[in-house]
């Protein structure tokens, strides 16, 4: 009967290990913490209504920030903890973590900050800008953005439960490479939570893909061609493509992987006529053109950045858009690179070297595009630029390392050694993640409506590049020298200790980095810099002609675009005048919420064989999903005159802000004051005593 | 104001007439039964008939997309149409580009024995013949001869071998030495390979693959020096 | 009275633009299920041989059942476009007899397939048998599990017909309900081809 009811969850289960406790405990207090403030501030049903249910894609790109932020917390401390075990354990210290804790550490490193950092943030970033770059009020499904969302959310939490139940995660690398990953050589639920926290989320991301496809093509503003388009939608859209060609082959991969756990099938097992190796073939198949999907839309930041910061149009708009093209067909055919050792021969070898090798040209167009926008700009070097150029520094040092890594014989040498594990983190977090930072720090005042704090900005940016030089460079020499990843222990005769000491010093600049990131984004609040005109940077594209930010119907009146860079030509014809006309939005749904809820419950019940809740979720699901199909109320008009009502409210508030602000930023000291004053305010008056 | 009866125009501009489901229903019939009267039949076998199916296959996809889904009718532009084909093409991609792969990977990696898998390797790329020619390649193992250079001297001077035995050099000085054949200050090759670093404690070997009587010496030290005959 | 007819043809045209992009983006995300596909025939390609001693394609599967089942899911597709006319045309008698007919004919391929599975377990032929057998009946079973949506899809979008009349946001849940029933009909051509037929070359 009680296994009937809660399948195999055992009193086991609950943590009782001292980073399972840990982590259980952080959990806790975060959400008694959470829900004190939401219960003392009576903002239950706010949150509610105004966010949760929100199908604003600038709400749903807002919290996709949030929670892709709170996850790049949680993986850059794995990083931490594999920095510190690394520089400890050598001879006969064996470090505070077992090695099984470590591998599950590596795993739940790369898969955190793959799918749930990377992919949250990108998705934040379209979901807030693209909109507003063409022209059109919000994407052309609002439900499948929450959907998309929510669903996401259910693969963080997913990916975060092993620490309440459980108590271990994969500890098979992030990609769980068959036949490690089969019941037989993991026969515990790490593998499983594996499982399904990509699935469900790789389910919202394709869905999510699907939704911006629709939306570039078929919402552009009227006079929007195609080849008017900001680089940044561009880079989406090459982006999205590829997500949906690409992701239902991790979905069928996943779900065979899953049925050989379950089922016992044998696609992949060692016996029964199964093939290990057509695993790492169809993940991989996925996985390459994976990191192109992260670092496109990056790329297309970029672009916005360099033309907006050197106030000059893109040297050659044509030849961008057709080396993002260009990327995202040849990333489709690289993929065997990360299995030249396992065996396939000189032949299919070389073909795929040649392939990989050829990708760095449309790269490398690119790059030269950009510089030569540089070229006679009258260039500022606010935040957003200074993180081009560190992109440019640390994704050409891991471009040619990953040339090097291409090169077959090469690659015999240095596969799975910390050279390339230098190289794709250099290509990682100088594209992605630079360009995540120069997205947000670019948009920050329109998605906020205040000014960023431009000094604090720049210490983040320094400790940031000095952090990842220390950490990163050791690691290709290593690398050279026959260090291997995912190492928790070495003799002392190898020579690496000195490097990996260096490494974690890196590391913990680089958190000190993240840490004044936050303190910039807080402090930018703080200042209440207002930026009044909704176009801070004197920008190009369409996104600057909104408010900042942006009400929630986006435009009052859908700009007419005649040409690329469409705002600058507005602002040189002089702005049109205000129209007001009925506008139709979508209505806020609870369906994304339901149907996520039950997908995540779906998958908790396969990891614990529980069959009876797997039975309900899938039902509950479908009858979620026929009724919201089935609704056809969701749309509800705000009239002109509302419309006018709304516009001439905000232009009364925005007058009453001090237009010409041009206070210097404040600095660490005078910001870590301001805090300092505001609690121990908080702490003398008697307001919260008596609430 | 009824909007009950609102034709939809949809994307994919499906306008199809009774015709046209007709005709692509036939076609399909048609495309459904030759292939599977072919495979009954035995009509053709092998890669033939394989190929012949999956002709079929395709064309009856296609009647379907274009009869039944009406696909290309659309109005420009027609992303329908692309997204197919770049679909498509993903597909193929996938599938033949997998099987490739995965043939050569079998080929390469099927577990064998040693002695299977260098006759293997041998029949298949041509590096030598069993029971034939024989081309200089040497597979299985066989007896090794050791020669031993302490304080200068050369022990056996003179070692008699059959052709693919390992002549092993032992140096039992603490001076390493550089192996070399033929006579001093002359210098030659022996099966590739020209000069052997022999230390104390590591030893190297080379197979003897070419028959005939050669000569060997320490470059360092001409006094060290020996013979060996290889005999087929 | 002019405000209103113009506020009007805005919707509509606001409207049509909608169901436009839904009827596109459910084209896309069939493209993405296509793909998923080709993986589950691409891993069948690769690991139809190997039987783990077991018995292979040819000693399993029955030619006369598969054209049966071929000749059924041909025929509901035909039926389905035919039902889709009569809903261009706004003949809701005709609709819902037609999609009737396709949803019983659906019903039937359905029946047979899990006969045919329930029979392979019942002689111990199962998922975990051999590669060969988990890659036939995962591809087989994953396609008969979009026909049970689709046949769910069906059914319960005739009762909204069937009560709310053919207006249009019905015609278009027809309409995408109809490419879903095409679209997997071309799947199962690749079915019957290389699972079926391909056992006997």
């Amino acid at each position: 009967m009680k296994e009937f009811l809660i399948g195999r969850l055992t009193r086991h289960a609950l943590p009782h290990e001292w980073f399972t406790i840990g982590g259980t405990a952080a959990f806790v207090l975060m959400a008694v913490f959470v829900i004190a403030i939401l219960t003392w501030t009576k903002r239950w049903r706010w949150l509610w209504n105004e966010w949760l249910t929100s199908v604003d894609p600038k709400k749903i790109g807002i919290m996709y920030f949030l929670v892709a932020g709170f996850m790049l917390v949680r993986g850059g401390l794995d990083a931490i903890m594999m920095w510190l075990q690394q520089a400890i354990s050598v001879d006969g210290a064996h470090g505070y973590l077992t090695a099984d804790h470590f591998q599950q550490i590596f795993t739940a490193h790369g898969n955190i900050m793959v799918f749930f950092v990377a992919m949250g943030f990108i998705f934040g970033l379209i979901n807030y800008i693209v909109p507003l770059q063409i022209g059109a009020r919000d994407l052309a499904s609002p439900f499948l953005n929450t959907l998309g969302f929510w669903l996401y959310v259910a693969g963080v939490i997913m990916v975060n439960l092993f620490f309440v139940l459980g108590g271990e995660y994969a500890a098979t690398g992030w990609l769980a490479i068959a036949p490690l990953s089969g019941i037989d050589f993991s026969p515990g639920v790490g593998v499983d939570y594996w499982i399904w926290s990509l699935q469900i989320s790789g389910i919202g991301t394709t869905l999510g893909g699907i939704n911006f496809i629709m939306t570039i093509l078929k919402m552009r503003a009227p006079g929007m061609t195609l080849w008017k388009m900001p680089m940044f939608t561009w880079g989406s859209l090459c982006s999205m493509v590829m997500a949906v060609m690409v992701f239902p082959l991790l979905t069928a991969t996943l779900f065979l992987l899953f049925f050989d756990r379950y089922f016992g099938a044998h696609f992949f097992t060692a016996l029964g006529g199964g093939d290990p190796m057509m695993y790492t073939n169809l993940i991989w198949m996925w996985g390459h053109p994976e990191v192109y999907i992260l670092v496109l839309p990056a790329f297309g930041v970029f672009a916005e950045v360099v033309t907006t910061f050197s106030r000059k149009r893109i040297a050659s708009y044509t030849s961008c858009v057709l080396a993002m093209i260009g990327v995202s067909v040849f990333a489709l055919s690289v993929w065997l690179h990360h299995f030249f050792t396992m065996g396939a021969g000189a032949n299919v070898n070389a073909f795929f070297g040649v392939m990989t090798m050829v990708i760095a040209v449309p790269t490398s167009v690119l790059f030269l595009v950009w510089v030569a926008t540089m070229h006679k700009g009258r260039i500022r070097f606010d935040t957003p630029m200074l993180w081009f150029l560190g992109f440019v520094a640390v994704f050409t040092i891991g471009g040619l390392a990953g040339v090097v890594l291409a090169v077959p014989p090469a690659d015999f040498q240095l596969h799975n050694s910390l050279f390339l594990v230098a190289h794709f983190h250099s290509n990682v977090i100088g594209g992605v993640l630079f360009g995540i930072f120069a997205g947000i720090t670019y948009w920050f005042p329109k998605i906020t409506g205040f000014k960023l704090n431009e000094r604090i900005g720049r210490y983040a940016f320094w400790c940031w590049i000095v952090g990842f030089c220390m950490s990163f460079i050791p690691m290709y020499i290593l690398g050279f020298m026959g260090a291997t990843r995912r190492l928790d222990h070495y003799e002392s005769s190898t020579g690496y200790q000195p490097f990996y000491v260096l490494m974690l010093i890196g590391g913990i600049i680089i958190a000190i980095g993240v840490a004044l990131q936050i303190v910039q984004v807080i402090a930018s609040i703080i200042q209440k810099k207002r930026d009044t005109t909704g176009d801070p940077w004197d920008g190009r594209t369409l996104e600057w002609a909104s408010a900042s930010a942006p009400p929630f119907y986006n435009f009052s009146s859908i700009p007419q675009v005649t040409s690329r860079d469409a705002f600058w030509e507005m602002k040189q014809q002089g702005l049109p005048a205000k129209k007001y006309e009925d506008i139709h939005m979508p209505t806020n749904t609870a369906s994304g919420i339901y149907i996520a809820a039950f997908a995540f419950l779906a998958g908790f019940a396969f990891v614990w064989h529980i069959n009876w809740l797997v039975v309900v979720s899938i039902i509950g699901i479908i009858a979620v999903a026929i009724a919201r199909t089935f609704n056809e109320h969701t749309e509800y008009t705000i009239t002109a005159k509302e419309v006018k009502k709304i516009e001439e409210d905000r232009q009364a508030k925005v007058s009453a802000y001090r237009t010409k602000d041009n206070r210097p930023d404040m600095g660490l000291w005078e910001f870590i004051m301001v805090v300092l004053k505001f609690f121990l305010d908080a702490v003398r008056s008697k307001r919260w005593r008596t609430r | 104001m009824s909007k009950k009866q609102h034709t939809n125009t949809s994307s994919n501009g499906e306008h199809g007439t009774t015709s046209s489901y007709v005709v692509g229903f036939i076609l399909s019939l048609v495309f459904t039964f030759v292939p599977y009267y072919l495979v009954t039949g035995h009509v053709l076998s092998g890669s033939a008939l394989l190929a012949t199916i999956l002709v079929f296959a395709v064309l009856q996809m296609l009647v379907q997309i274009i009869f039944f889904l009406h696909l290309g009718r659309e109005r420009k532009p027609r992303w329908n149409l692309i997204f197919f084909i770049q679909t498509v093409a993903v597909i193929l991609l996938v599938v033949v580009a997998s099987l490739w792969i995965m043939h050569h990977l079998h080929y390469n990696m099927t577990p064998v024995t040693r002695e299977d898998a260098s006759k293997k390797l041998i029949e298949d790329e041509g590096i030598g013949q069993i029971g034939g020619e024989k081309t200089g390649a040497c597979i299985g193992t066989h007896t090794t001869h050791k020669v031993i250079i302490k304080d200068g001297r050369v022990s056996p001077v003179h070692t008699d071998a059959k052709a693919c035995d390992m002549l092993t050099f032992i140096n039992e000085d603490d001076a390493t030495r550089e192996m070399t054949f033929g006579t001093h200050p002359h210098h030659g090759v022996y099966a590739g390979e020209s000069e052997l670093s022999v230390r104390k404690g590591r030893p190297q070997s080379i197979t003897l693959s070419e028959t005939g009587t050669y000569q060997f010496h320490d470059h360092l030290d001409a006094d060290a020096a020996g013979t060996f005959t290889v005999e087929p | 009275m002019a405000h209103t007819v113009a506020a009007e043809l805005e919707l509509e045209s606001h409207e049509a633009a909608a169901d436009d992009r839904v009827m596109f983006g459910f084209w896309v995300y069939l493209m993405t299920d296509l793909l998923m596909f080709a993986v589950l025939f691409a891993v069948y390609a690769v690991l139809h041989g190997n039987t783990a001693g077991g018995p292979a394609g040819n000693e399993l599967f029955s030619k006369p059942l598969a054209l049966t089942e071929t000749l059924l899911l041909l025929t509901s597709s035909f039926t389905c476009g035919l039902g889709m006319i009569a809903a261009r045309r706004g003949n809701k008698a005709q609709v819902l007899s037609w999609f009737m007919v396709t949803f019983l004919l659906g019903l039937t391929f359905l029946g047979l397939e899990l006969r045919e599975f329930s029979q392979l377990i019942h002689e111990g032929h199962t998922l975990s048998s051999s590669a060969f057998l988990s890659s036939f009946f995962v591809l087989v079973g994953t396609h008969g599990l979009h026909i049970t949506s689709g046949l769910l899809w069906m059914g319960t979008t005739l009762v909204f017909v069937k009560k709310r009349g053919l207006n249009r946001h019905m015609v278009r849940k027809l309409s995408l309900l109809s490419l879903f029933w095409h679209f997997l009909d071309i799947v199962w051509i690749f079915i019957f081809t290389v699972v079926y037929l391909m056992a006997f070359v």
